[in-house]
């Protein structure tokens, strides 16, 4: 069977207008070659500034809720909750990047697979967005960087801090231990 | 290597060492008693089945030397004597050479070489065995493949070896007996297990959520009924319970389920202890046979089951104590029999489950733990500076054995006392999430324990609420509860103790223990939690007490896990982890856990976002505070009833009780009518910073300018402002 276009007559002016402009945006689709070129994160605010995270690291955004305390722990130890099965621990990212201020009291957590064979999970104030960061200044901003965030300027002046959960982990281990 | 004989060899390592753990386990009692009877048969069928499975997978060299090892043992059946220690000596050492190979195969690794166990062995071979090797040879067969055993040519009948073979035909390989359980049994890889119990977790998950929508589902029948259109809702609402009452039987069923599977897996993936323990016996004889003592080895509790991968990391720490307790705790018989002992020593292993806790003790009759020896190795490597080596209790030079230069030097310096290595031992078993004390009186001998979190299991835990933390304690430790009677306690300068059962305890208050608040004397009628743990009795006062409760108690992940405090954690019926709190970290935390903070400026942060109390904690805690924390208003004030802090920093924006409200509540009250307090709030406007200073607040930072420097700096001017004003 042949697939014909709608017709399209009967349709208001304005609509017809809307799906020429879908249409054209549908066209514009990048290519898989651009999918490739680009970094696939999840974008979040911490504070005031912009963060993201690969994808790929990404395990799942569940509501901040029945986390239990955890006494003497470190400070930046929110507590340990339950997923899937385990007991993960959840962490105050604002307190990991070295005490950041933020806009609203986080209510999202993100559970993160940071690579060291065990899940975290992170707090964060919004659920965050997927988005795609050219992977050519992504290489280019982790060459510049020494530590765990590399800093990305996106066209427009955008910046976004790109997190290197691993060495992000590190530093922390390193800093209790001192 | 061919694949399938890769992945048959994989199977045969395990299925061996099975047979040479039973083997080596025979041999050491058939050295003690007639070669007869069941552990001879069981004997020469584990040689034997060791002689097939190698010729079936073609492993000829392995076949012949099993089959050597049988021309040693066998001609010896129905001796009324015990194995000459020779043989058992020759047929272990090739015992061990044999698994050695095998396991060399398998890695394809460097093969050990035979032939000095071979020399071994054709030493020790009874001169029987010679003759019946002959007459075996008599039908002109060489020894191209392995010669007929004299077993084989009339075997007893209690022992299920293959028939002989026909004269003339060429010998074929023994076939391995099967074993029904064997033969009924699968190899699953430990992560599969994991897998499954993972999964068993999630379901327990499930069940919870159904629970909940149960619940939800009970409210809304609820507000429905209040709503007063019952007529109207009727339907609506019959139709509604039936779903509740489906819901509550489906939870029981799932839970029925998870408790079934539960207990099937534990099964699976748990061993007896005994597995571990058999190889001690070969390690005391060995010991002994070269350094000359004398020892017995008694094992309680070899039936316990316990996680076959915690059962592999605990071999080494257990070969580790009972060597050294041979080696350095026992002494000489003569020694022995001087100091009026039985010139054996006495080597006791106990093993014992209590819920999920595991305890093994691994003690011994010897000369103890030499104090004096203690301290001079002490002093001579530096590991203390002499004026807190004087200073030290018994227990805390105990304590120094367990220091990793401690052991790897004494060793070098031929001390004589114990110690040698134990940093590996403590260090190992702290990776199983235990710890390990021990006990000494000098001159009787010596007593290490070792505490583990025994996975799959359950324990009965008291559970007690203290502020807004519910926390667990192991019922094992508690031996009573009772309320606080003003009359009953004894307040000093620097502690409480309570008189209880005409004995003076010392009484610690849970919330200081755990750095949640300043230690409190107990009010009258408060819950008094009386525990004993390790000889040490204390009062333990909390909050509430919830009940008991039969829990998994499962480990906490690792950035947690070195917390001293904690044993793990456990899911309650809700769904919320619970911690549960280690005895030994309660008994042994008599001193005041803020008693070295005197002079330390105290913090008390008021929110109801966790998140955001960690984050106000890290950036007060950098800067010095000593930082207590409230999820809400009422809890603050309570607080605040007890303890005195130079600053609160409180949320505005919190339910029930909001921050303006508990500034007006603090600044009436006599107490803290003065205490600097600073504002935080999500919203930036100038209303709010107004409303806050006219209720008494002495500072206004919105969340996002909490950055660490920023908030200290404005808790340091609401404190100088406050003082300012005074």
């Amino acid at each position: 069977m042949k697939l014909r276009a709608r017709e399209t007559d009967g349709v208001p002016a304005d609509v017809e207008e809307l799906l020429l402009q879908r249409a054209e945006r549908v066209r514009h689709k990048p290519a898989e070659a651009d999918d490739e070129s680009l970094l696939w994160v999840a974008e979040f605010p911490v504070g005031e500034e912009t963060y993201a995270l690969p994808l790929e690291t990404l395990r799942a955004a569940v509501p901040l809720k029945m986390v239990t305390a955890v006494p003497l722990s470190p400070p930046h130890v929110i507590g340990i909750l339950r997923f899937q099965g385990q007991i993960v621990t959840a962490l105050s990212l604002a307190s990991l990047l070295g005490g950041r201020g933020w806009r609203e009291d986080p209510a999202v957590l993100l559970v993160v697979d940071p690579g060291f064979g065990r899940l975290v999970a992170l707090d964060c104030e919004r659920i965050p967005k997927p988005t795609g960061l050219p992977h050519a200044l992504v290489e280019e901003a982790r060459a510049r960087s020494t530590g765990a965030i590399s800093e990305i300027t996106l066209p427009g002046m955008r910046q976004v801090n790109l997190l290197d959960l691993l060495r992000l982990m590190d530093r922390r281990h390193a800093q209790e231990k001192r | 290597m061919d694949p399938l004989l890769e992945q048959l060899l994989a199977g045969f390592v395990d299925e061996s060492q099975e047979i040479y753990e039973r083997i080596t386990r025979n041999l050491m009692e058939l050295e003690k008693s007639p070669a007869q009877g069941p552990g001879f048969d069981d004997l020469a069928r584990g040689l034997h089945t060791l002689k097939g499975s190698a010729a079936t997978l073609g492993l000829e060299e392995l076949a012949d030397f099993a089959h050597r090892m049988e021309d040693v043992i066998l001609p010896l059946r129905g001796s009324a004597k015990p194995l000459p220690a020779a043989v058992a000596d020759a047929v272990l050492k090739s015992l061990d050479i044999w698994m050695a190979r095998l396991r060399a195969i398998a890695a394809k690794g460097e093969l050990p070489d035979l032939g000095p166990s071979f020399a071994l062995l054709e030493k020790v071979k009874p001169a029987g065995a010679a003759k019946k090797k002959n007459g075996a040879g008599k039908n002109g067969k060489g020894r191209a493949v392995p010669e007929k055993p004299a077993a084989e040519v009339a075997p007893p009948p209690e022992v299920a070896l293959p028939p002989p073979p026909v004269a003339s035909a060429p010998e074929p390989a023994p076939v391995p007996v099967a074993d029904d359980a064997q033969a009924d049994s699968w190899r699953v890889s430990t992560r599969q297990v994991i897998a499954l119990l993972q999964e068993v977790e999630r379901l327990r998950e499930v069940r919870l959520r159904v629970e909940e929508r149960r619940r939800e589902l009970e409210k809304a029948v609820l507000q429905l009924d209040r709503l007063g259109i019952q007529a109207e809702t009727a339907e609506a609402r019959a139709v509604l319970l039936g779903v509740r009452r489906s819901l509550g039987a489906d939870g029981e069923e799932a839970a029925d389920i998870v408790s079934s599977m539960e207990e099937g897996l534990k099964t699976i993936s748990t061993t007896p202890v005994r597995t571990v323990l058999d190889p001690l016996r070969r390690a005391v004889r060995d010991l002994c046979k070269a350094t000359g003592k004398q020892a017995k080895l008694s094992v309680v509790g070899a039936e316990v089951s316990l996680d076959r991968r915690a059962i592999e990391q605990l071999r080494g720490p257990l070969i580790h104590l009972v060597r050294n307790a041979v080696d350095h705790g026992l002494e000489m018989p003569e020694v022995r029999e001087a100091r009026g002992k039985n010139p054996e020593g006495a080597l006791t292993i106990r093993i014992e489950q209590q819920g999920n806790m595991l305890f093994i003790e691994v003690g011994d009759d010897g000369a103890g733990l030499d104090l004096e020896q203690i301290r001079e190795a002490a002093l001579r490597r530096a590991l203390v500076a002499p004026e807190e080596l004087a200073s030290m209790s018994t227990q805390q030079l105990h304590q120094l054995i367990f220091r990793p230069g401690f052991s790897t030097r004494m060793e070098a310096t031929e001390f004589s006392g114990r110690g040698v290595g134990l940093d590996v031992v403590r260090n190992q078993i702290q990776a199983l999430q235990g710890h390990v004390e021990v006990q000494s009186v000098a001159g009787q001998g010596a007593r290490f324990v070792l505490t583990l979190p025994a996975d799959l299991g359950s324990s009965p835990v008291l559970v007690v609420r203290c502020g807004e933390h519910q926390l667990g304690i192991p019922m094992a430790a508690v031996e009573s509860s009772r309320a606080a009677r003003n009359d009953d306690l004894r307040v000093g300068r620097s502690r409480v103790q309570l008189d209880h059962r005409e004995q003076l305890i010392p009484v610690q208050d849970l919330g200081a223990l755990v750095g949640l608040r300043q230690q409190e004397v107990p009010a009258e009628g408060q819950p008094l939690l009386i525990l004993l743990a390790q000889g040490r009795r204390l009062a333990l006062s909390v909050d509430e007490v919830l009940g008991d409760r039969e829990l998994v108690i499962r480990p906490l992940p690792a950035d947690v896990r070195e917390l001293p405090a904690y044993q793990g954690a456990a899911t309650l019926a809700r769904g919320e982890l619970v911690l549960i709190l280690r005895p030994d970290f309660l008994v042994n935390s008599e001193r005041n856990a803020e008693a070295g903070l005197a002079g330390t400026r105290r913090a008390l942060v008021v929110d109801d976002s966790l998140t955001a109390r960690a984050l106000h904690r890290t950036a007060l805690e950098t800067g010095g505070y000593l930082v207590h924390t409230a999820s809400n208003g009422r809890q603050a004030l309570e607080q605040l009833r007890h303890s005195a802090y130079d600053v609160m920093v409180c949320d505005i924006g919190m339910d029930e009780m909001d921050g303006y409200e508990l500034t007006a509540v603090v600044r009436q009250r006599a107490e803290t009518d003065s205490m600097p307090i600073l504002l935080v709030s999500a919203r930036d406007s100038d209303s709010d910073r107004q409303r806050g200073v006219a209720t008494g607040a002495d500072g206004f930072l919105t969340k996002k300018e909490c950055v660490s420097g920023r908030l200290l700096a404005e808790v340091s001017a609401v404190i100088a402002r406050r003082k300012g004003a005074a």
